[in-house]
């Protein structure tokens, strides 16, 4: 019976670690589905851009100290860049006619990304900045990490403040009427290619803060990161519902948990298989995502 | 006359010309290149190896070419020239990277950096030297970095200047023992899908501290690329074992320190592997790897290793427990060339690389950095080391078993 509850209480505490910790899944999963959304592409170097972006502030802080916020902003700012470059690399020259050419261009530049910090680095983990990381909340036998907590709170805060941007604002009205109607966009007056451009730089800022997140979650940065980063997005993205946003927040959330879970339940051989394994049941029975749009609405 | 001057005006400073260009040349025409190749990472997360490897290989050879070069087999002296090449710890790659090498003037090669590459390269070679039906690779490779036990007896044709873990952890678990008899538990942590931290809790660690008396509770496992480390350290805490020994590489390691400092999981004593030796480890968290005790075949504990590490260190690389070997392997090689009488010549490339297999599979000892390194018949090294310990954000020497 001991035995029964001290598992339980695992259990729960794995969930709780995994909902925190799947925020950052969640950010990654917003940006991919944003893009999506207003040009109907993947950006397969979003998850890189991120942590690209979560490097250069560590660059920039080696040169002139700041504090971790300041580290987190320039991270942001960082990452907007690179969404903009890449947009201008991967998509605005790129015939968007042929559907495996932007995605070939990005996965390419995912490989560049990783290898320039490879190369800067020599692929040494390098130490973020962290905020709250050696502070742990307890309630009875359940500890919340403060860093994580931090992190579910910024990540919270910047969704909203996403969520307002498109809902609330030109711009947002601006970016949904490109991606429900791009023709009746553009005879409304709406520039295409400046709307892309700061989906772009708008998606690369929520990537540089899901970065710096990261980065302040495990405490260093690592080129290993981008890879899994880009697997977890796309699986958010995907069981979301293509072009979700509050879809890619479920399911940033979901997958978090879901991945404790079975790591507790089952061990970290099986995990990844078991987050594979509910990505396969949302094509098999709902493959639009939890979130899927009305069909025929366009 | 002045016919005849003008012909002396004119020949004379030519002939000088030709003398003073002619000088340099004598010397060259009795130097031969020797040509040593090096393989490893060079790019990737793992690239720091390859890096450091090169920067050592070529500071040996600079070394050995200013103390006078290499001697070959008819007297002229030959002078190292090491070329580096990428195989990305990828073992496609790996085997592409040495068939090319082989094509090459190349007479030895010394790499790879991954365990996972090591394995089937070898696999590539002639199994048994002379085999005629064997229409494997022959071709010398000196193994400086990949460090999973037991890999040189694939192949005839490969070599290993790799430290022995089995024994090291063997002493080490033995040595703590002895130095803490009150602590009596062991609990695990392994990086599941690295080849070297797998082989070295489960073959290594686990067997060896076993051995030493203790009782191990279990282990906890993560992935080389995994982030978040809470479940395995709440095992960690649940086992409340008073040696915690993580076989893992510096990303993970640090990651489980961190949340081990979050969740306070205080082992008595924290047991790392060899490769987290390394710089990296520091880099990552130094306050939290405070106290951890890595063996290691290398510290510049000695003339020659400070010598090695400096030497390094001014070509920009850094000497550490992998790519030390490479620096006793490239003097290996020099001895071996000499004492074998190598050639260096294109005619030769095929006798020569020959003779430099059979010379290193007739060593019994050679000279380490730290001391007599000894050559088993399968083409391994037992090699000397010491205990380290992570003490004020640098390795710093715990215990020397040599003295």
């Amino acid at each position: 019976m001991e035995d029964f509850l001290f598992d339980l209480i695992d259990l729960v505490q794995s969930i709780a670690d995994g909902l925190l910790f799947g925020t950052t899944y969640a950010m990654i999963g917003i940006g991919f589905t944003l893009i999506f959304g207003v040009m109907d592409k993947l950006n397969m170097s979003y998850a890189a851009a991120a942590i690209a972006g979560a490097y250069s502030s560590i660059a920039i802080l080696a040169v002139v100290p700041a504090p971790a916020p300041v580290a987190f902003f320039i991270a942001a700012i960082a990452a907007g860049l690179f969404g903009y470059v890449i947009y201008l690399l991967c998509f605005r020259f790129i015939p968007l006619a042929s559907p495996l050419a932007t995605l070939m261009a990005t996965v390419g530049m995912l490989l560049l990304i990783d290898e320039i910090i490879v190369h800067e680095t020599d692929g040494m983990p390098q130490p973020y900045p962290a905020l709250f990381d050696d502070v742990m909340v307890e309630f009875g036998p359940f500890g919340l990490r403060g860093d994580l907590m931090f992190v579910f709170a910024v990540s919270v805060v910047s969704m909203a403040v996403l969520l307002y941007l498109i809902y609330r604002t030109r711009l947002g009205i601006a970016t949904r009427a490109v991606s429900q109607q791009p023709v009746a966009a553009q005879l409304c007056g709406i520039g295409l290619e400046r709307t892309n451009a700061m989906t772009f730089v708008i998606t690369g800022v929520l990537g540089g803060i899901a970065g710096a997140m990261i980065g302040a979650a495990v405490g260093v940065l690592s080129p290993l990161l981008s890879i899994p980063f880009t697997v977890k997005g796309l699986i958010v993205t995907v069981i979301g519902g293509l072009g979700s946003i509050p879809g890619a927040i479920i399911a940033g959330l979901l997958v978090g948990a879901f991945e404790n879970t079975f790591q507790f339940l089952r061990g970290v051989t099986e995990r990844d298989m078991y987050v594979m394994l509910l990505l396969f049941v949302f094509l098999f029975l709902r493959p639009g995502g939890i979130f899927s749009p009305p069909d025929g609405r366009d | 006359m002045q016919r005849k001057l003008s012909a002396l005006t004119i020949v004379g400073p030519a002939i000088a010309a030709a003398g003073l260009l002619a000088a340099p040349l004598q010397p060259l025409a009795m130097e031969r290149t020797v040509h040593i190749a090096g393989f490893g990472a060079k790019s990737g997360v793992v690239r720091s190896f390859g890096v450091n490897t090169e920067a050592v290989m070529l500071a040996a050879a600079k070394h050995i070419n200013e103390s006078g070069g290499v001697k070959l087999g008819d007297g002229t002296t030959g002078k190292i020239k090491v070329s580096f090449y990428d195989d990305r710890c990828n073992a496609e790659e790996g085997i592409s990277v040495l068939r090319r090498i082989a094509t090459t003037e190349a007479l030895v090669a010394v790499g790879p950096t991954c365990s996972n590459v090591a394995e089937p390269l070898f696999g590539i070679l002639q199994k048994k030297v002379g085999d005629d039906k064997d229409t494997g690779l022959q071709f010398p490779v000196f193994t400086d970095t990949a460090i999973k036990g037991g890999l040189a007896k694939i192949s005839e044709w490969a070599f290993r200047n790799v430290p022995n873990e089995m024994e090291m952890y063997r002493q080490m678990f033995k040595w703590i023992k002895a130095q803490n008899p009150d602590l009596k538990t062991v609990f695990g942590g392994v990086e599941e899908d690295f080849a070297h931290s797998r082989f070295t809790w489960y073959k290594v660690m686990k067997t060896r501290s076993g051995d030493a008396g203790y009782e191990v509770l279990g282990e906890a496992k993560w992935l080389l690329a995994d982030t978040n480390f809470t479940t395995q350290v709440r095992k960690m805490r649940k086992a409340k074992a008073d040696v915690v020994a993580i076989s893992a590489h510096p990303f993970t390691t640090c990651g489980v320190l961190k949340e081990m400092q979050r969740q306070r999981v205080k082992p008595k004593l924290l047991v790392g592997l060899t490769s987290s030796s390394s710089l990296e480890t520091l880099q990552g968290c130094a306050k939290q790897a405070e106290g951890i005790i890595i063996p290691t075949s290398f510290a510049p504990v000695t003339p020659a290793a400070k010598m090695a590490a400096e030497a390094a260190a001014k070509l920009g690389g850094s000497a550490d427990l992998h790519s030390a070997a490479a620096w006793e392997i490239v003097n290996i090689l020099k001895g071996v060339i000499e004492g074998q009488k190598v050639m260096a010549k294109a005619d030769t490339l095929k006798a020569d690389r020959r003779k430099i297999r059979d010379g290193l599979a007739n060593l019994k000892t050679t000279g380490g950095l730290l001391g007599k390194i000894q050559r088993t018949d399968e083409g391994e090294a037992v090699k000397p080391y010491v205990y380290v310990h992570a003490k004020a954000g640098e390795w710093a020497v715990l215990h020397n078993p040599i003295k």
